[in-house]
């Protein structure tokens, strides 16, 4: 398992690292204790909505930060709009890759991005909070990284089923009895859903 | 000093000595014969692999005829640990481990559940220290074996042996008592008869020997059925072909350590201690894991560093020619931290900033100095980047 040159030299001498003064928006996702913890700052230009400077403070590893690097330079110049199509996948593909085990610890920065974006639009009522349902829990589920190959379980067809109801939800899961990752994978879920006030208890369900 | 390679990684192996590569040539090139009998190549390798069995033997007290060498240390584990379950499952299936062990015992303890066997795991205290009344108070009638790891492999914590050993001589029954000794083999003195265990394991490439080589002490008297079946070559309990050359680098690397084993152990006692005198005095916010001075083997450094993940400090400090450990989940292969540090009762955070840096007799001074001195500025910069660090230290925007 081998770090690019790029992943390095980022990891070395990341850019728009630093906490940032005043900024328009702020989102941290993540959390010491499952692991990495992002946090970024957006300078939103009000008129044109153009994110005119960028920048993060990183706990985590040198995938996290590298991307977190790399995915600040990305959204860097572009307006909103633009920036939400930035994805973890656009910042591995400029990383020069990453190993399929490191692929979850950079999710997290791209979708900080995403929060702190989202955070901004509802502060500044350019949309609504969005209604927690079905479509969030998949969402959530999508930036879940199977560590084996480094793919997010939905591609992978792992997730068979998903029910909400009266703040329960239900996720029926196809991984074997003998898959090492069953339990990583299962609590990143937990992780992912618990943040959201209307899950009121999570139910996986395992072949 | 300038940037090179500092090794400081020998808990998990050890760079082989070059007196050993020289010994080890002899038996690659004319001496590569198996022992045998009426022939001379044959026989000349009976005496030379009898010499290096009495050469081990010696190093831990033992005759050599309780001596069998294995492939490894992994190896000797196995051999005794699935022989003494096996010869002994009539008279009872109860087995008592830890859960701070090395994975040789732990996942030879899930092979025993699998099978039928009961087991019991101790739990340690924030040490990481395994209490002998723990082990009083979960042997049974029908226990039968009792494994421990002398030396903790992450955090150092010496096991109490000698208490053990008083609890299962006063036990009522016989249960057999193995220890792997893997890592305190040449950090502290071991004495089979005074320790009065039944099994114990050692390896050669912990203590500068050779990779793929260890031995099993097997105290007379003591039946451990055959887990491996072939052809004896070298030895009953492991048979088919074990490298004559590994033997001899192992007694060669035997012979260098236990030379002087107190020197040695003073010397990694003096070097660790100043490694954690460095590291308390020039990085805030550190913390020691497992015992602090004689309770802990003597070349083993564990420290958590607050607001920072061990995979990048381990990276950083990589690319400065530096090889260390860390019991971050993000390192390891499984995504999961490390189990020893949580069983002591750390939290998750610890573990992912916890470093571990075992010493060698190679080690010196200077590069305790430069270590430090990288992982100072390593920290610093890392915290630059850390909403942990900032949340907490407001004064350092």
């Amino acid at each position: 398992m081998q770090y690019s040159q790029k992943v390095l030299d980022h990891f070395m001498r990341p850019h728009n690292v630093g906490q940032m003064e005043n900024p328009d928006a702020v989102a941290t996702e993540g959390s010491p204790s499952c692991g990495d913890q992002v946090t970024i700052y957006l300078k939103i230009n009000p008129d044109t909505l153009v994110i005119e400077d960028v920048s993060f403070l990183s706990y985590g590893c040198a995938s996290n930060i590298a991307t977190a690097s790399i995915i600040t330079d990305l959204i860097k110049g572009k307006t909103l709009e633009e920036a939400k199509k930035v994805t973890w996948r656009d910042a591995m593909e400029a990383l020069d890759g990453l190993p399929p085990v490191k692929v979850h610890c950079s999710v997290l920065a791209a979708d900080t991005v995403q929060t702190a974006i989202s955070n901004y639009e509802i502060a500044h009522g350019l949309k609504e909070v969005p209604d927690f349902g079905k479509e969030t829990i998949i969402e959530e589920l999508k930036k879940i990284i199977y560590p084996q190959v480094g793919e997010d379980i939905v591609s992978l067809k792992m997730v068979k089923y998903v029910g909400f109801d009266d703040g329960n939800v239900l996720i029926d899961m196809n991984m074997m009895s003998f898959d090492q990752w069953r339990e990583n994978v299962a609590q990143e879920i937990r992780e992912h859903l618990e943040k959201y006030p209307a899950v009121k208890n999570i139910q996986i369900n395992f072949p | 000093m300038k940037s090179g390679n500092i090794y400081m990684d020998n808990c998990i192996t050890t760079a082989p000595a070059p007196e050993v590569l020289v010994e080890m040539k002899t038996y690659l090139t004319d001496g590569f014969w198996f022992p045998a009998s009426f022939i001379s190549t044959g026989e000349s390798t009976a005496e030379a692999v009898a010499s290096f069995k009495q050469t081990v033997a010696d190093s831990l007290n033992a005759s050599p005829d309780e001596l069998h060498f294995t492939s490894g240390g992994t190896l000797a584990n196995n051999i005794s640990i699935k022989g003494v379950t096996l010869s002994r499952a009539v008279r009872g299936r109860h087995v008592i481990c830890s859960v701070v062990d090395y994975p040789d015992l732990l996942t030879n303890a899930a092979f025993l559940e699998k099978i039928g066997f009961e087991v019991s795991y101790l739990e340690p205290d924030a040490q990481g220290r395994v209490s002998p009344q723990q082990l009083k108070d979960a042997i049974r009638d029908d226990t039968v074996l009792f494994m421990t790891t002398i030396v903790n492999h992450v955090v150092g914590t010496i096991q109490p042996m000698r208490e053990y050993r008083d609890v299962l001589r006063a036990a009522g029954h016989k249960i057999h008592f193995h220890a792997d000794a893997c890592q305190a083999y040449g950090k502290l003195p071991l004495d089979v008869k005074e320790l009065d265990v039944d099994t114990l394991s050692v390896s050669a490439h912990k203590i500068h020997g050779p990779q793929g080589i260890g031995a099993l002490y097997v105290k007379h008297g003591t039946k451990l059925e055959q887990i491996i079946h072939g052809v004896k070559r070298i030895d009953g309990l492991q048979p088919g072909g074990i490298g004559i050359a590994l033997m001899a680098g192992f007694a060669k690397a035997v012979e260098l350590t236990f030379a002087d084993l107190e020197g040695g152990i003073r010397h990694l006692r003096g070097l660790s201690d100043y490694l954690l005198e460095q590291l308390e005095a020039r990085i805030p916010e550190i913390e020691l894991n497992g015992p602090r001075g004689e309770g802990r083997a003597c070349h083993n450094i564990n420290v958590s560093i607050a607001y920072i993940e061990g995979e990048a400090v381990t990276m950083m400090l990589d690319l400065n020619g530096i090889t260390v450990a860390t019991g971050s989940a993000c390192a390891s292969q499984g995504l999961k931290p490390s189990y020893v540090l949580l069983a002591m009762g750390k939290n998750h955070v610890q573990s992912h900033g916890s470093m571990k840096f075992t010493l060698s007799r190679y080690n010196t001074r200077e590069e305790v100095d430069f270590v430090v001195e990288k992982l100072a500025e390593i920290t610093a910069e890392l915290r630059s980047r850390s909403p942990l660090y900032k949340s907490t230290h407001p004064e350092e925007r």
